[in-house]
């Protein structure tokens, strides 16, 4: 009985250790076939990026008024963190 | 005055047993590292608040009513089982616990009805224990509700790292190897089927753990869970001094290439995949899988979401409650204050310890052979222990180069780890099962 429960020991490692890898192994493999199927058959759609909407923006973005008032301030936050 | 004796006799001070004080501090002990250290708090705060419960002398919480009736030891009730064992009633109780406890599940069905018959009932845990744990019910919805946790995504873009979660298990069986040795060398007394709920430990997975050992040793649940959620949530001690004493400097610094983008199909197919390998190849590792992947699909699929939201959230939780006090009514002080308990923990962290050192040699092989290099620190997330070990990996990685992130990297050998450790669950228990029959 001693011998024999080093003896079932053994081969628990073995078996199992051999059934984890062969296991995997084979998921490994089945995962490549099936991602490369995937993507080679079933393509999703690209992301749809919604269009920019086309100049929607008011006029008054363009404001040269605004401009100097954003740009003194982008100015100003540089020169402080210098 | 007899009423006073009577209370005398019926309270708590009077009944306790050295024993049970012991185990009512081990509770004690488990609520304060989950309440004040934050180790697992999920499952230590009922687990050791189920221990006291089951310790608390008198109640027999835990106890089956044939427990019960044994514990009274009324001698028309013991006439009754020796009668229904077909042992001589002279032989006092503990012949007659001896042979219930050697007795066919159609003498314990006996047994029970008759101690029904006596006005014995089942302790409240018992109960909790028989409908959560034996019948393996909750392991399996939190394996379920994990399932529904899970990202396969990193696994996905980069299935290699599968490889890892499967060396990692290797703590698994050289851990049963090393509880037959303590049996061999006559220090313990261990069965197969206790060396392998023992070696699940290191599979670093609470639930498969809590499976294997409700089926292969059941005497041994309480010191098996508490083993391994102490573990995982020592994680972030255990590893980190492996992982540096396995790796250079130079290694740790590896930069791993940016993972592709995994679509929605690959990730709704993936547990398809995985069921139809485990109904091919491995049909003893279906509970576990079969739920796993179940709730992966619920999931991914995006169609269910309700059900997805239920199986991540609140069906988890209650199953946590109940798996929690269950677990705790296995910290009676009779199985518990044993030297094997001592072997377990010792054994467990073994475990832990040779998987992590597993996963990062076989990270290290991996890239003997292979351009692409992987980091080897990503390879002792293999060990399960979701995401504890993947942030691990991150952190030791991040010493070494700050501006290195692996822990997306280390989410693939991560949750390979749990396929890993349900795969090595499935084999052990068929095993086992026909080694002993």
């Amino acid at each position: 009985m001693q011998q024999g429960i080093m003896q079932q020991g053994v081969d628990l490692m073995l078996y199992g250790m051999g059934t984890v890898f062969v296991f995997l192994t084979l998921l490994v493999i089945a995962t490549a076939i099936m991602s490369s199927l995937v993507q080679r058959f079933l393509p999703e759609a690209p992301p749809v990026i919604p269009a920019p909407r086309p100049a929607a923006a008011p006029a008054g973005v363009t404001d040269p008024k605004l401009i100097a008032v954003i740009k003194a301030a982008v100015d100003q936050h540089r020169a402080k963190n210098k | 005055m007899e009423n006073f004796l009577g209370l005398w006799m019926e309270s708590g001070l009077h009944l306790m047993q050295p024993g049970q004080v012991i185990m009512i501090l081990v509770g004690m002990v488990l609520l304060f590292l989950a309440i004040n250290k934050n180790f697992e708090p999920l499952l230590l705060v009922p687990i050791g608040f189920g221990g006291i419960l089951a310790n608390i002398p008198g109640a027999e919480l835990a106890s089956s009513a044939v427990d019960a009736a044994l514990h009274a030891a009324h001698p028309d009730v013991m006439a009754a089982f020796a009668n229904a064992l077909g042992i001589d009633p002279a032989a006092g109780v503990k012949a007659i616990k001896h042979a219930y406890e050697v007795a066919s599940a159609t003498h314990h069905a006996q047994l029970a009805n008759l101690a029904a018959d006596f006005g014995y009932n089942n302790g409240m845990l018992y109960n909790f224990y028989s409908v959560a744990i034996a019948s393996g019910v909750a392991p399996l919805v939190i394996f379920m509700g994990v399932g529904a946790m899970t990202d396969f995504g990193p696994l996905l873009a980069n299935p290699r790292t599968l490889f890892l979660g499967a060396a990692a298990q290797f703590g698994i069986f050289a851990t049963v190897m090393g509880a037959v040795a303590l049996n061999y060398f006559g220090i313990m007394d261990f069965s197969i089927a206790d060396a392998a709920a023992i070696g699940i430990i290191g599979g670093a997975d609470g639930p498969t753990a809590i499976y294997v050992a409700s089926l292969l040793a059941p005497e041994l649940l309480g010191a098996i869970a508490v083993a391994a959620y102490s573990y995982m949530a020592l994680v972030p001690l255990i590893q980190p001094p492996i992982m540096k004493a396995l790796t250079t400097h130079e290694e740790r610094k590896i930069v791993m290439t940016q993972m592709r983008v995994v679509s929605k199909r690959e990730k709704i197919i993936f547990p398809i995949v995985v069921l139809v390998l485990v109904a091919m190849f491995l049909p003893s590792a279906a509970p576990l899988l079969g739920m796993f992947c179940f709730g992966n699909l619920m999931k991914e699929c995006g169609v269910v979401d309700r059900l997805s939201d239920t199986a991540q959230n609140a069906l988890i939780n209650i199953t946590t409650i109940f798996l929690g006090l269950s677990v705790g009514s296995k910290l009676a002080a009779d199985k518990f204050l044993d030297p094997k308990t001592l072997g377990i923990l010792a054994l467990g962290i073994v475990a832990f310890g040779i998987g992590t050192a597993m996963g990062v040699i076989m990270a290290k092989l991996m890239n003997k052979f292979s351009s692409q290099k992987i980091n080897p620190l990503i390879g002792s997330a293999g060990v399960s222990a979701v995401p504890m070990a993947a942030r691990v990996s991150n952190r030791v990685g991040l010493e070494a180069n700050p501006q290195n992130f692996l822990l997306m990297h280390a989410m693939g050998p991560n949750v390979a780890g749990v396929i890993g450790s349900a795969v090595a669950a499935g084999v052990m228990i068929s095993m086992v099962q026909a080694m002993t029959n």
